[in-house]
């Protein structure tokens, strides 16, 4: 079933592709998502839409899959919000991707010239 | 009609374009000024590699409106098919696109775009960056064979209109990531 909803002024086509008692699973341009029982207290269509990071853990993942060309900070280094962290290079651009927290630095899980993904943890904040 | 608008910031000599660019930009100039430089003594492109760029060529960045990666990376795209149709319908030349980011004549580069961003929580800084050679007549010997200017192809009679190239590629753009954004 196909309905039309207008969220922040924009007309959005949203599909219902299954439905049971628990869960509906619905898409909404090129994004699926599940609603069950517990997922439905407090999540609205608009904050599902909205963060592409997850911002509960101190990850700084890699907003767009391309290579990692730079890493400015090591292991044990105390990173400020915004303080420059590595460049992701892709096909077409060079990105310059900033800590999104304050943190130690705990874990960088990537290295010099490895290929990453859209949304892979790269570096892990404690 | 969309809004078309842009401002021009000239420069005699700069280091780079998206360096200065970006500097402007985070002093909170606004999107849609374009930082033209006569001459980029530290041009850069891809990963850093030097972009020769002595007097002669047109050397620009644009300061991007806040906008989706998504978006950014389908302008950068479009940016090269955008210089290549403006070489071609404003001379008797056959540009190729080199995927992603140059513009090839005759198997040598003319003209290349490196777009960059700053991005925390959101993007919070975008440039673009095109280098053409327009009216370079002479290429050092370790070039010579790999780049070329709308000049050298011509012949060395024709002198482009830079301002004019300029204007017709900024507008496109913006009619372009405007269509994009919606």
């Amino acid at each position: 079933m196909k309905l039309k909803l207008k969220i922040r002024g924009k007309e959005c086509e949203v599909e219902i592709l299954e439905e049971g008692e628990d869960k509906v699973k619905i898409r909404i341009g090129e994004k699926e998502f599940i609603f069950g029982k517990e997922e439905k207290k407090g999540i609205s269509l608009i904050q599902t839409s909205i963060p592409k990071r997850d911002f509960s853990k101190k990850g700084i993942k890699a907003p767009i899959a391309g290579v990692i060309s730079e890493i400015f900070v090591k292991e044990g280094d105390f990173v400020k919000r915004e303080q420059k962290i590595l460049f992701l290079s892709t096909m077409k651009m060079e990105n310059e991707i900033l800590s999104d927290f304050d943190g130690k630095v705990k874990e960088i899980l990537v290295k010099k010239n490895q290929e990453v993904r859209e949304e892979e943890t790269l570096i892990v904040l404690e | 009609m969309p809004d078309l608008e842009f401002k021009i910031k000239n420069f005699k000599k700069i280091s780079s374009t998206n360096q200065r660019a970006k500097e402007l930009a985070n002093k909170g100039v606004a999107p849609w000024t374009v930082i033209v430089a006569e001459k980029q003594i530290a041009g850069y492109g891809k990963e850093k590699v030097p972009w020769f760029s002595p007097r002669g060529g047109l050397y620009f960045s644009i300061i991007l409106p806040k906008s989706k990666i998504e978006d950014l990376q389908t302008l950068t795209i479009i940016s090269a098919f955008i210089v290549a149709k403006t070489i071609k319908r404003n001379f008797p030349l056959e540009p190729l696109i080199k995927l992603p980011n140059d513009i090839l004549l005759n198997g040598k580069k003319v003209a290349g775009v490196l777009t960059e961003n700053i991005i925390g929580e959101d993007v919070k800084l975008s440039v673009i960056g095109i280098g053409l050679n327009t009216n370079i007549e002479k290429f050092p010997k370790e070039l010579e064979n790999k780049a070329t200017s709308l000049k050298i192809e011509l012949g060395r009679g024709v002198k482009v209109n830079d301002e004019k190239i300029l204007k017709k590629i900024v507008k496109e753009l913006k009619e372009q990531l405007k269509t994009i954004s919606e």
